[in-house]
């Protein structure tokens, strides 16, 4: 929350790279061009950039692209990796039915 | 650095983020400051998704008709960004007669105003939507009311206003508003002081203490509501749905997810840690209100459940208005939980005041000063 | 709503040791894993661990896990599987998903051991069937006996890659390749070795540019890389294989404590996203500690330690253990977790060029590099002499904390000393009886028995074997050299196999005189099969 960030300052512009067709997040199918674009786009945060693209949005909500993500933010970005924040971690730890979660038991 | 322009909005939801838009296509300086490290971080990215007339106080109708008209249909396209915007209508089902009361009151109220809604049975709702439980016996059906996605519509807000030079600074909380002979014009935060001709306060409930350092009130309590999503799965209906208690609203995602709110009852008197927090109630509740009204997703898999803050003004609707009292003022928030679906109409207007001076849709419901004791 | 003293999250290492120590405080316990298996990691490791007596040195992994169960059911602590803790909240209060419903529980305490999950690298094709992380192989292999492929390349030269490389030549898959974008090997140089001299080439400064195939991996093409890790053209090699194991690190799962509200910080070293938290593991939530991999990787060792750490501050922290019981039993926890992060690899150690030992030795290069000491730097290690008659060989280079061998022999030929992480070296008054327990208590499997003057022109070299089939006595084959190429004709002269030895079994083997200190792995002569035996 100490963190001004200016989001019209240059980062320079978006060039494209011979790898921007690799998947990055295998759930949600989002290529490493799209997540470099989308900070060209404004998207600054790994909360903003799980938001515009769904990136750590599917089964296994970021475990598996997470740090792939962010390498690539960061490089976009020109930051260090410790001064992008980690998007927010929600219940339930693993997928759940509807109908287990619906059913609490001995709830008082 | 320049911290300085025609028009500071504080709060970068997506009230902040849509003014910001429609004020730079009019080639206004904009600067927005938003409080926390991310675009749309309060209620624009934690809500249901829904853009719909039916089931609102009859004041806001004229508004939130107008921008469904003329500006919904074609956000996809102006912003570059895929809003989701599908226009299926809205289902509100009910269970038992008790309900079916409710949903007439609320149609009745409507129609009155002119909006195409009107009850149907249970037969005609599952003609509609198969899927829903045989034990719904009637729903008011409004086909002008659909859904969206939130995430989107707030970032491509704040995507196109940044590409027409609107500069947006996160990580930014205000601290004060300072006027300067007799007119406010700084903007002060622990880091910078910023100056503007007209300043917009639209930082839902954090808008109250804003707004006390020149002492205007807005009467809101911050009440935090929670959600949930399931994966993807296979396409089952477009309809944005809701009942008569409340006991969950939603609509599946163009991805196949579907996004659900509910209520515990107890949402007024939610605590926090500071951070917006689940509750351990929220989600199995919710999950049981679906269940009783799509037996088909028992067995979707909830990925993610999330909470966040309504700001709940004083009578339900929003302040959007000019504060004549201190000059250069302008306020936008209160939204009390169903400011997505308005928010482009309210955005659009509010930038006209703040531009013109006068709104294309009457906006004196909305005023900051109607606030009066009961007797 | 039920309440406990403490709720444990996690059955691994850490969290069965947090739940033991506080349960022998008196308190209430309950330990939650979503596994259908407790003991973690520990079950997948059927290697011997290091360290001292103290530290459960020279045991398997799989049996400290089954140690550590009957030691948790012995006082009292309540461990439920198959149970998955989906979220924390406010007021130390849990949901846990069970048998079917969700069940909220409170904790007076509650300690997060949940581990660590594998990290993932992208390059041409890694969303290809086949490329699977390392722990996932292992855990194919020796929790679920499923081969995890025929032809392997292992990418990721840190002790996961190693260990994980030498478990798949057991189960019986080829590895063709260990490979490494960084130009020295990142895990012990022991465990590098006992890959190498199975003949699996290494490949520091590589990195894979492309997975090849339609639907599943049919080849890898790897690159040598320059300075900045990139890959340099023409230089390209390919390998034919059908997986692809990616072992380049572990993340800590840490998901929990960030949802309870904890304060967290981004910490390289340590992995990723830990809890902030005291020397003890507690996190800025008082009562809500953290321990093992999920505050920072480290190792099994190091995790049982901080377990019980946490353990008896819960315990202190809600009554049931006065705080000068506390200071003491922590000052000893804290010497023994010292004591694990010296030498070579500790943490402090961690990114620093050494090229000496602690004795001022120089260290190989060529291990470092190929994974293999080579014959012209072996001499310089103290536990490698020449002598009459049988004497232990010890080919170990590196300061880690480890000593069993130095208590596995009764004759003391061993010497180490009060330093754990000294080099081993040979004492040379004492007088070797040849029983071979040094050989099979080197977790490294670096020890050798050598025999120099054994027939006329021959000498006899007893190396540890864990690979099936066994060969037999009399059976002719060739020995390797430590960088696994053929140096001459072998014909095994004894195999043994005692429980003392705990799966070890030790091979003899006669081999050309001149190849005494050159020969040290056996490879039968007929083919079929298995490449090893």
């Amino acid at each position: 929350m100490d963190k001004v960030n200016d989001r019209f300052r240059d980062i320079g512009a978006f060039t494209p790279l011979a790898d921007d067709d690799m998947l990055i997040c295998r759930c949600e199918e989002i290529t490493k061009g799209e997540i470099r674009k989308a900070v060209h786009e404004g998207m600054y945060t790994m909360t903003e950039i799980r938001r515009y693209l769904r990136c750590g949005m599917g089964l296994c909500q970021g475990q598996t692209c997470a740090k792939l993500v962010k390498g690539i933010v960061v490089r976009e970005l020109g930051v260090l990796p410790t001064e992008l924040e980690p998007a927010t971690s929600r219940v339930p730890m693993r997928p759940v039915e509807m109908r287990v979660l619906a059913k609490e038991e001995g709830r008082c | 650095m320049q911290n300085t322009a025609q028009v500071i909005i504080i709060g970068g939801g997506i009230i902040g983020c849509a003014t910001a838009y429609y004020l730079a296509k009019k080639a206004i300086s904009v600067i927005v400051l938003e409080g926390s490290d991310h675009i749309g971080n309060g209620g624009s990215s934690r809500n249901g998704g829904g853009v719909r007339q039916s089931g609102r106080d009859p004041r806001e109708l004229p508004m939130v008709t107008w921008g469904i008209k003329n500006l919904w249909p074609y956000l996809t396209e102006e912003l570059g960004v895929d809003v989701e915007y599908t226009q299926k209508g809205n289902l509100r089902l009910g269970k038992t007669p008790n309900h079916l009361n409710i949903l007439q009151r609320l149609t009745d109220r409507s129609a009155a105003c002119g909006l195409d809604v009107k009850m149907i049975d249970g037969d005609e709702v599952r003609q509609i939507n198969p899927y829903l439980s045989k034990e719904v016996i009637g729903a008011s059906w409004c086909p002008t009311d659909g859904h969206a996605n939130p995430l989107t519509a707030t970032l491509g807000f704040y995507k196109k206003a940044r590409e027409l030079g609107v500069r947006f600074i996160t990580g930014e909380p205000v601290i004060e508003l300072k006027k300067v002979k007799g007119k406010l014009r700084k903007i002060i935060t622990s880091h910078y002081t910023y100056e503007g001709e007209q300043v917009l306060v639209a930082a839902g409930y954090e808008s109250r203490a804003i707004t006390a350092a020149v002492g205007i009130d807005i009467p809101m309590q911050a009440v935090k509501m929670e959600c949930l999503v399931t994966e993807a799965e296979p396409y089952m209906f477009e309809q944005m749905l809701g009942t008569a208690e409340a006991d969950f609203y939603g609509h599946q995602s163009k991805h196949g997810s579907f996004v659900f709110g509910g209520s515990t009852g107890l949402e007024t008197y939610n605590k926090d840690n500071g951070k917006q927090i689940s509750t351990s109630l929220g989600a199995s509740c919710t999950c049981r209100g679906i269940i009783g009204y799509f037996p088909a997703l028992s067995d979707a898999k909830i990925v993610r459940a999330w909470a966040g803050y309504i700001d709940e003004c004083a009578d339900k609707i929003p302040v959007i208005s000019q504060v004549e009292e201190v000059p250069g003022l302008y306020v936008a928030c209160g939204f009390t939980g169903h400011g997505f679906g308005i928010a482009p109409g309210a955005a659009y207007n509010i930038a006209e005041i703040i531009s013109e001076g006068t709104p294309t849709v009457d906006m004196r419901a909305f005023r900051y000063d109607r606030f009066q004791a009961k007797i | 709503m039920k309440r406990y003293d403490l709720i444990v999250v996690g059955a691994g290492p850490s969290g069965l040791s947090a739940a033991i120590e506080a349960a022998r405080q008196g308190l209430s316990v309950i330990v939650f894993d979503e596994n259908e298996k407790p003991g973690g990691q520990l079950f997948k490791q059927i290697h011997k661990f290091f360290g001292s007596k103290e530290h459960k040195a020279k045991i398997r992994g799989y049996q400290i896990g089954r140690e550590l169960l009957a030691e948790a059911d012995k006082v009292g602590v309540q461990v439920k599987l198959n149970t998955t803790v989906i979220g924390m909240y406010q007021d130390k209060e849990i949901t846990v998903c069970i048998e079917e419903n969700v069940r909220h529980y409170k904790g007076d305490s509650i300690i997060i051991a949940t581990g660590a999950a594998e990290n993932m690298v992208t390059f041409e094709g890694w969303t290809l069937p086949g490329v699977i992380g390392a722990g996932a192989a292992q855990t194919l292999m020796n929790l679920h006996g499923v081969k995890p492929g025929a032809k392997i390349l292992m990418l990721g030269s840190g002790n996961v890659g190693l260990v994980v490389s030498f478990q798949l030549m057991q189960c019986g898959c080829e590895v063709v390749a260990l490979v490494d974008a960084a130009p020295t090997i990142g895990g012990y140089g022991v465990h590098a070795a006992k890959v190498a001299r199975c003949g699996v080439p290494f490949y520091l400064s590589h990195t894979i540019t492309k997975a090849e195939g339609k639907d599943h991996v049919t080849g890898v093409v790897i690159s040598e890389v320059d300075n900045n890790f990139q890959p340099i053209p023409g230089t390209e090699k390919h390998f034919d294989v059908d997986t692809i194991c990616v072992a380049v690190g572990l993340s800590p799962m840490s998901q929990l404590l960030k949802m309870a509200g904890c304060k967290m910080e981004d910490h390289p070293r340590r992995g990723g996203e830990v809890p902030v938290v005291d020397a003890y593991g507690e996190t800025s939530i008082s009562g809500v500690f953290a321990a093992g991999d999920v505050s920072g990787i480290e190792e099994a060792s190091s995790a049982m330690i901080e377990g019980r750490m946490a353990g008896v501050c819960a315990a202190t922290y809600l009554g049931f253990c006065e705080k000068e019981e506390k200071e003491e039993i922590l000052s000893g926890l804290s010497k023994d977790l010292d004591s694990l992060r010296q030498g070579m690899f500790a943490p402090k150690n961690r990114g620093k060029n050494i090229d000496k030992t602690e004795e001022g030795i120089a260290v190989s290069d060529n291990l470092l590099q190929k994974g293999y000491i080579a014959d012209d730097e072996i001499e310089r290690y103290p536990g490698v002499t020449d002598k009459k008659g049988i004497h232990p060989v010890i080919e170990c280079s590196q300061n880690i904390p480890c000593n069993p061998c130095q208590d596995a022999c009764s004759r003391k030929c061993i010497k180490i000393g009060k330093k754990m992480t000294s080099l081993p070296s040979i004492n040379d008054e004492a007088e070797c009886s040849g029983c071979g327990m040094c050989v099979a208590s080197c977790s490294g499997q670096a020890i050798f028995l050598v025999k120099e003057d054994d027939e006329e022109g021959y000498a006899t070299v007893t190396l540890p074997y864990e690979f099936l089939p066994l060969p037999q006595k009399g059976e002719k084959g060739v020995a390797l050299s430590r960088s696994g190429k053929k140096c001459c004709e072998a014909e095994i002269v004894e195999i043994r196999n005692v429980p003392a030895f705990d799966h070890t079994s030790l091979l003899t083997m006669k081999v050309p005189i001149d190849m005494v200190k050159t020969a040290r792995f056996f490879q039968a002569s007929q083919k079929g099969g298995d490449r090893y035996g």
